[in-house]
């Protein structure tokens, strides 16, 4: 992550937790891209990836874990959603794509 | 009373497997994105974990963004 935040792409977490509670799990594991917070799931929904769990017959609403890439002109470059987005490498791997064609 | 022992053992099985299939049905479906390669991503203001709001559209015409959108803090993956 630290390379990829080296060139001209940036990262931002977003999940529904709050900004302490952010701020606490960055110092923990160490990131230095900003956390953001969903709070009120604005954002989860815009993307249509709010996803609702059953916990213990209650019901709850979070995040569906996806990464997308999205380049300099607001466009989406890349969507990768579930279990295979835990894997930043493609994700990578297309932004520095995106890093060499508008330099060269 | 043999029979009563299986048939209250298949009803017990029956409501168990009840209650346990929605939840692993649940955790095979993916809240699938409308969002297709090439649409503009929505924007939005969000606070950080610094309490400093950040919007999508500061990045525009500046830096490509990886938008990692996890489940929960404290949680693996």
């Amino acid at each position: 992550m630290a390379k990829i935040e080296a060139s001209d792409t940036v990262v931002l977490g977003i999940s529904i937790d709050s900004p302490a509670a952010n701020a606490a799990f960055a110092k923990q594991i160490g990131v230095t891209f900003p956390l953001l917070s969903d709070m009120n799931k604005k954002t989860l929904i815009a993307y249509g990836i709010l996803k609702p769990y059953d916990v213990k017959g209650e019901k709850y609403e979070w995040a569906e874990r996806t990464t997308i890439v999205v380049d300099k002109e607001g466009k989406i470059q890349h969507v990768q959603q579930g279990g295979s987005a835990v894997d930043p490498n493609s994700a990578v791997s297309i932004c520095t794509d995106l890093h060499e064609k508008h330099t060269k | 009373m043999k029979q009563v022992v299986t048939s209250v053992l298949g009803l017990l099985l029956l409501v168990l497997g009840a209650a346990a299939s929605p939840a692993a049905a649940q955790e095979d479906t993916i809240a699938k994105t409308n969002l297709k390669v090439g649409d503009t991503a929505p924007d939005f203001t969000l606070l950080s974990d610094e309490w400093k709001p950040v919007q999508l559209s500061d990045y525009r015409g500046k830096k490509n963004v990886i938008l990692a959108f996890y489940v929960l803090a404290f949680t693996g993956g």
